[in-house]
C-alpha cells in the first residue's frame, strides 16, 4: 500500500497539469454527473421497504388491499422525488453546466463542479428516511384501514420534513453552479 | 418547448432589476382566472345549485373540512387564505400541461409564499400567546435561543425551496423529454411530472402551512 502510494506521488500529477483546461472541465462535470446519482441508492431502499410492507399489509388484512396498494404508490412516489433532484442536477451537469463557460481558477472550477455532484449524494439519507415512513404508513393503514385519512396526513408532511434535508443540498448544488462566490 | 421556455424572460425593467417577467404575466393570468370564477359563481346564487356554484361548494366544503382536521374547527378564519394559496398553486403548477413556464418554478414565487406562511406564523403565535410566545424561544435553555432562531429561519428557506425544486426538475425534464424523446413520450412525463408532483406539492405546502400556524398557536 505505501509502495504503491509512494509510486504514485513520485510519477506525480504532471499528466493532470498537461491537459487542456476545458478537457479537465469536462470531465470533471461528467464524473460529477455520475456521483450525484449515487444518491439514488437510499431512494431504491426506501421504495423497496416500501414494498415489501405492501406484501406484508396484502397478507395482514386482503380486504382493503386496493388502499393498501393506494398508500404503497403514494409513499413510493413522493420519496422518488428525492431522487428527482439528482436527476436534475446530473442532467444540468451534462447538458447546461454553467461553470464551463464562466472564467476563473481551472481547479476552483474543478472543485465547484465535483462539489456538485458530491453534495447530492446526501439524497441518500432523506431517501431511506421518506422510504421508512411510507413503509410504516402502508402497514397503519393495512392493520386499521378506516384512518387512512389522519395516516395519509401524518405520514406526508412527515416525509416532506425528512426531504428538507435533500432541499438543502439542492440549494448548495444550485449556489456552486449558478452564484458561486469562490470563483 | 425552446431553451427559452427555460430561462425566466424579462419584458420590463426598473432600475436594471426584472420587473415584469414571463412569471408575473402568468400570474396575472391565473388572478383573472380566479377572479372571474369567483364573480362568476357567486354573482347569481340559488337555493338549488348549478353546475357551478355545486362544484365550488364541493371545493369549499373540502377546504373548510380539511382545516378542521388539521387546525381545529376554531381556526376556521384560515379557510378563505388556504382555499386561495391551493388554488392558485395547483393552478399554478399545472400551467407547465400547456406548455408554460410555471410560476412556482420561479424562486421569487415560492419564496413570496412562504415568506407570507412565516409571517402568518409568527403574528398568529405573538397574538395568540404574547410574552409567553418569545419566551418559547428560550426553551429548554436560555442558549439555545440561537438554535431556536435558525430553526425557525430554515421553515421558509425549506418550504420554498421544496416547491421550487420539484417544478424547476419537472421543467428541466420536460424539456429533456420533448428534444430527446420518440413523439408521445411526454405524455407520461407530464402525467407524473407535472400532474402528479404539483399536486402533491400544492398539498404538502398547504398542509405545512396549516400545521405550522396551528403549532404556534397552541
Amino acid at each position: 500500500m505505501y509502495v504503491l502510494l509512494q509510486f504514485i506521488l513520485d510519477s506525480g500529477f504532471d499528466w493532470l497539469a498537461e491537459q487542456d483546461p476545458m478537457a479537465l472541465l469536462l470531465a470533471s462535470s461528467a464524473l460529477a454527473a455520475g456521483i450525484a446519482m449515487i444518491g439514488r441508492i437510499g431512494t431504491g431502499i426506501g421504495q423497496g421497504y416500501a414494498a415489501g410492507k405492501g406484501a406484508e399489509g396484502a397478507a395482514v388484512n386482503p380486504k382493503s388491499l386496493r388502499q393498501t396498494t393506494f398508500v404503497m404508490l403514494l409513499s413510493q412516489a413522493v420519496t422518488e422525488t428525492s431522487g428527482i433532484f439528482c436527476l436534475v442536477i446530473a442532467l444540468l451537469l451534462l447538458y447546461a453546466n454553467p461553470l464551463l463557460g464562466s472564467a476563473g481558477t481551472v481547479i476552483v472550477l474543478v472543485a465547484s463542479t465535483l462539489a456538485v455532484g458530491l453534495s447530492m449524494i446526501s439524497a441518500f439519507g432523506p431517501g431511506v428516511g421518506q422510504g421508512y415512513a411510507g413503509g410504516q404508513a402502508v402497514e397503519a393503514v393495512s392493520y386499521r384501514p378506516r384512518f387512512s385519512g389522519p395516516i395519509l396526513r401524518i405520514f406526508l408532511v412527515g416525509q416532506a420534513i425528512s426531504q428538507s434535508k435533500v432541499v438543502y443540498a439542492l440549494i448548495i448544488a444550485l449556489i456552486l453552479l449558478y452564484a458561486n462566490p469562490l470563483i | 418547448m425552446d431553451v427559452t421556455d427555460i430561462q425566466i424572460n424579462t419584458y420590463m425593467t426598473l432600475n436594471d432589476m426584472p420587473f415584469i417577467t414571463n412569471t408575473v404575466v402568468i400570474t396575472w393570468g391565473i388572478a383573472l382566472l380566479l377572479f372571474a370564477l369567483s364573480i362568476l359563481t357567486t354573482r347569481r346564487m340559488k337555493a338549488v345549485p348549478g353546475t357551478l356554484q355545486l362544484f365550488m361548494e364541493l371545493i369549499i366544503e373540502g377546504i373548510h373540512w380539511l382545516v378542521d382536521k388539521t387546525m381545529g374547527s376554531d381556526k376556521r378564519n384560515f379557510a378563505p387564505y388556504m382555499l386561495a394559496l391551493s388554488l392558485y398553486m395547483l393552478i399554478a403548477n399545472l400551467t407547465g400541461l400547456v406548455v408554460v413556464r410555471q410560476p412556482t418554478a420561479d424562486l421569487n414565487t415560492t419564496f413570496a409564499l412562504a415568506a407570507i406562511t412565516f409571517v402568518m406564523v409568527h403574528f398568529n403565535g405573538f397574538r395568540m400567546k404574547k410574552l409567553r410566545y418569545i419566551k418559547g424561544f428560550f426553551e429548554p435553555l436560555p442558549f439555545m435561543f440561537p438554535l431556536n432562531i435558525i430553526s425557525e429561519i430554515a421553515l421558509p428557506i425549506s418550504l420554498s425551496f421544496r416547491l421550487f425544486g420539484n417544478m424547476l426538475g419537472s421543467l428541466i425534464i420536460m424539456f429533456m423529454l420533448y428534444h430527446f424523446a420518440p413523439p408521445l413520450a411526454p405524455i407520461i412525463g407530464h402525467a407524473y411530472f407535472d400532474v402528479f408532483a404539483g399536486v402533491i406539492q400544492t398539498f404538502i405546502f398547504v398542509m405545512l402551512t396549516m400545521t405550522f400556524v396551528s403549532l404556534a398557536m397552541e
